[in-house]
């Protein structure tokens, strides 16, 4: 890396030749109009960068012409002018500021920067007296303000990060601005005179040589070519500067080198600052300090920081890495500086660990599942574990990929899209409640993060052809990592559709139908529709601050809305005619009768392993007449009914669960062209009967069973139980009851949302039967306490008539605000 | 001289780009914006939630041009935006007093 530097002088002969040859400008001038008789006692000082000799062949000139008095500063203002006329006539940029002495040494509240750019005071001209009795009276000043300086001087720096989106990683620079440049290296000299004790920024400093001769040998090319100010770091810049000063290297190469210097700067700073602003003893501090309560066995929380207390313990192997990285994650609160560097100490130690044996996606899921996971994985970057538990990020490290739009680099995009996704699931203020639904709608959030997180990274391992290389490295990773085949083919749809939307937005009309069906055979499910979207929307986020325009916002959610309709429409209409999609040796007589009929969406909603099993169950279901499987899954169980077809089924399994107090989540119920339904619902169970009572799970696999047989009534059951008590909520939702026509060719779409209570799908699945009509498809969804369910209904065999439509609208919506009393009983 | 807006479905942008640029018209100025003429007021339903859709994502285009290609321009642009459904946009022409080139002081129809 250091062979790309130029070498430790090439800047610094020039800032020094140009910085003597303005020296005997302004001595020249002063000379000539600031030597006769009758004038005050004056000085003059360079200050800035001029001071510290360190004038850049473009860069202002900055001097202080300081007095005893107000009537010194009026007595010299006339020569002062002329002195000043003739700089500017020999092409210098003159920055001047004149004061009193007294006015220097004072706390500027409103002017910090004057009161910092002493630190660099160096003698010009004048009266030296003068001269050192102001850098005598500036040392005591800076003695007994210097705390606070450096807090006035942190709280600066941290707006000017802010202004760069706290990010090194821009595209195309300014050298002195942003962050990892010239000015924070700036920011910890002046500390290192500010707050002298603190070695620490000053052992900081002193590893920082080989960026200095960077930044400083950049900043002087960039000012000679432009023959200007300029400190922007352009691709056309970067080219000429990998070429004229790294001998001919790649200019992506060479960007990468500047990135890695720009983050030791940067680290440094952020060190910096932290321990700068541990100096206030504000509300702010004691309240960043109620966070130590967080602390554990393994990690101590203080001043919002995390520490480390046993290193060895903390990067024993993979997992208890992530087991840190996923605190971080949960709470939201980032390493502190010594554990940073630690663990940078630790990377390739945890490298080989993490070879040798991978983490799982159970810690992997566990960490990409909390509210934080994206300041997470930008510790784990910054403290080089990213890389180290996942090699195939290197590729994309600091990584340049020249492009109109985009702002940052690759890696930087892609943490940037992942924080976009925390700020949704945090409901952060000023994100868009349209899509923290659609957030909340969604299974698994650490499957959206996964995808997110590898969608580019095919810019790094195939270039040309990012979104192949994007996928064949998820893949790899999955592998590795034990991923879920169910996970892993969402996070592979995910990646391999990431840029389908974006270009439908653009280039599509979003109200011609012809759109609507390209987008559900791309998104092939509601499902994977509803991660594509808030993939995509992160996505576009991501690439710089004002790409996310209410317009662009606007056109994805059209978009969205599209495919939508169209996959509700198709529930009903795309059914399996032929088993061609099924691997060949799936392909028996046995299975073509079972899935011929069924919607297509099954395919696409079950795994093959899924669907054998269904298969399972045909055969008990053909011998008894149902099969009923109760299953546990994370944080809920799943029911699967198989059965032949009737009027009332839906309902009277809906009755069956609810009986046992059960709160179904999810449902899903058709049938196949033989007749055969197959019912599966998601259920939660609030009064934990079938937790602590294992037998219970058997028990009500039976009553399910006896219930679709016939053999009990599931009315009786409801009455001999009591209904779990409705949760508070601060209002309730009024249930909507909508009927479409239009969509399905034989059915008619009736779409309700409404509060979510147990035992709501019972009673509308029994209004519907009650109202002589038959649920022919049913797509159910719960979302915290919405109930959005999608109801295809006939009525002997055809769609629903107007007045039929007025009645069950009546019944459904008094069906879903029916209060029960203290027996569980309507009132 | 003569100034065009013209407001257009944004799918259709490419197109009138590339039909603008094979008549020799490179110069535009390119907004996102949003509007309704006869589209508007309609509501859209998603999860129980109403949500008024009166401004629609547009795009705008703006160019100014020689008075002798009016009829040229504005017959290809139109016909390259076209599709036929509500919400094809509209075209306004405006005369213009002048034009200057900031870099070279070049004025009227040199400037363009």
């Amino acid at each position: 890396m250091l062979s790309h530097s130029p070498g430790p002088d090439a800047g610094e002969d020039v800032l020094a030749g140009r910085t003597a040859r303005v020296d005997d400008c302004v001595k020249g001038a002063a000379s000539a109009f600031l030597s006769g008789p009758g004038l005050p006692p004056f000085t003059i000082a360079a200050v800035g960068g001029y001071g510290r000799s360190e004038l850049f062949p473009h860069s202002d000139v900055d001097v202080l012409v300081a007095v005893q008095s107000e009537e010194d500063l009026a007595a010299i203002k006339e020569p002062l002018a002329g002195f000043i006329r003739k700089l500017w006539d020999q092409g210098l940029r003159l920055s001047q500021s004149t004061r009193t002495i007294a006015e220097c040494c004072r706390l500027q509240d409103q002017n910090v920067e004057l009161n910092i750019s002493l630190l660099d005071l160096r003698f010009l001209y004048g009266d030296l007296n003068l001269f050192n009795d102001l850098q005598e009276r500036a040392a005591q000043f800076y003695k007994r303000s210097g705390e606070k300086l450096a807090q006035a001087l942190a709280e600066l720096t941290r707006a000017r990060h802010a202004k760069y989106n706290e990010t090194i990683y821009h595209l195309e620079p300014n050298i002195k601005e942003t962050p990892g440049g010239l000015r924070d290296l700036q920011f910890l000299r002046w500390l290192t005179q500010l707050i002298p004790a603190h070695e620490a920024i000053r052992e900081s400093l002193a590893g920082l040589g080989a960026a200095r001769s960077l930044l400083f040998a950049l900043r002087v090319f960039l000012h000679e070519k432009s023959g200007r100010d300029n400190n922007l770091l352009s691709f056309e810049m970067q080219d000429d500067a990998a070429r004229d000063l790294a001998g001919g290297l790649d200019p992506g190469e060479w960007m990468r080198f500047y990135f890695y210097c720009a983050r030791d700067v940067w680290q440094a700073a952020a060190r910096a600052l932290e321990y700068t602003e541990s100096l206030d003893s504000s509300l702010l501090r004691h309240f960043r300090d109620r966070r130590s309560r967080l602390s554990t066995t393994e990690y101590t929380v203080s001043r919002n920081r995390i520490f480390l207390r046993n290193i060895a313990e903390s990067t024993y192997s993979p997992s208890s890495v992530l087991r840190l990285f996923t605190f971080v994650a949960r709470h939201g609160i980032r390493l502190s500086w010594d554990a940073q560097r630690r663990l940078r100490v630790e990377a390739a130690g945890l490298a080989g660990k993490f070879a040798a044996s991978p983490a799982t996606w159970t810690s992997w899921n566990d960490l990409l599942s909390q509210p934080h996971a994206g300041l997470a994985l930008r510790e784990m970057q910054e403290a080089g574990i990213l890389t180290a538990s996942i090699p195939e990020w290197r590729s994309i490290d600091s990584l340049v990929v020249r492009d109109f739009y985009h702002r940052y680099t690759v890696d930087e995009h892609t943490l940037i899209a992942v924080e976009v996704i925390d700020r949704l699931a945090t409901r952060e203020n000023g994100t868009s409640k349209r899509l923290q639904e659609l957030l909340r709608e969604v299974e698994d959030i650490a499957i959206l993060r996964f995808a997110l997180l590898l969608h580019d990274i095919g810019k790094g391992t195939k270039p040309g052809d990012h979104v192949t290389g994007s996928l064949e490295t998820a893949l790899a990773i999955a592998a590795r990592i034990g991923m879920p085949r169910s996970h892993e083919e969402i996070a592979l749809l995910l990646i391999e559709h990431h840029l389908d939307l974006s270009s439908v937005m653009n280039g599509r009309d979003l109200a011609d139908p012809a759109t609507a069906r390209y987008l559900a055979s791309r998104a092939r499910t509601l499902e994977y529709l509803r991660y594509l979207t808030l993939l995509t929307y992160a996505d576009i986020s991501a690439v710089n601050p004002t790409a996310m325009t209410p317009w662009r916002f606007e056109q994805l959610w059209r978009a969205y809305g599209a495919g939508q309709q169209q996959l509700t429409r198709e529930l009903e209409s795309d059914r399996i005619h032929d088993v061609q999609a099924l691997p060949p040796e799936d392909r028996t007589p046995e299975v073509a009768k079972f899935l011929e009929g069924f919607p297509t969406r099954y395919l696409r909603t079950h795994t093959r392993e899924e669907i054998a099993r269904h298969q399972s169950l045909v055969r008990r279901a053909e011998e008894y007449g149902a099969a009923v499987e109760v299953t546990q899954q994370k944080g809920s169980f799943l029911a699967t009914v198989l059965a032949n077809d009737r009027p009332g089924l839906f309902a009277s399994i809906c009755g069956a669960l609810a009986s046992f107090g059960l709160n179904i989540v999810k449902a899903e119920a058709f049938a196949n062209a033989s007749g055969l339904a197959l019912d599966q619902f998601r259920f939660t169970d609030p009064l934990h009967t079938l937790e602590l009572n294992p037998t219970e799970t058997d028990h009500l696999r039976k009553i399910v069973e006896r219930v679709v047989l016939g053999a009990e009534d599931v009315k009786v059951l409801l009455k001999r139980r009591r209904q779990p008590p409705r949760q508070g909520h601060a209002a309730r939702l009024a249930p909507i009851v909508r009927f479409n026509n239009e969509v399905s060719g034989v059915a008619t779409l009736v779409e309700f949302v409404g509060e979510d209570r147990p035992g709501l799908l019972y009673d509308l699945a029994a209004a519907f039967s009650e109202a002589g009509c038959d649920i022919e498809l049913v797509l159910i969804d719960t979302e915290a306490q919405k109930a959005i369910d999608v109801f295809y209904v006939t009525r002997a065999g055809a769609k629903l008539a107007g007045a039929l439509e007025e009645q069950l609208k009546w019944s459904l919506t008094q069906a879903a605000s029916s209060v029960n009393d203290a027996r569980g009983f309507p009132a | 001289m003569k100034k065009i807006e013209a407001v257009i479905q944004p799918h259709k942008l490419d197109q009138v780009k590339e039909a603008l640029k094979a008549i020799g018209v490179d110069g535009m100025t390119i907004s996102e914006v949003r509007g309704h003429g006869r589209q508007k007021g309609h509501k859209e339903v998603y999860r129980g939630m109403e949500y008024d859709v009166d401004l629609l994502p547009k795009v705008k285009l703006e160019l100014v041009i020689p008075d002798n290609r009016l009829d040229e321009i504005t017959r290809t642009l139109v016909a390259a935006a076209r599709t036929g459904k509500i919400g094809d946009g509209k075209v306004f022409v405006y005369d213009v007093a002048d034009a200057i080139r900031i870099r070279n002081d070049d004025t009227g129809e040199a400037a363009l």
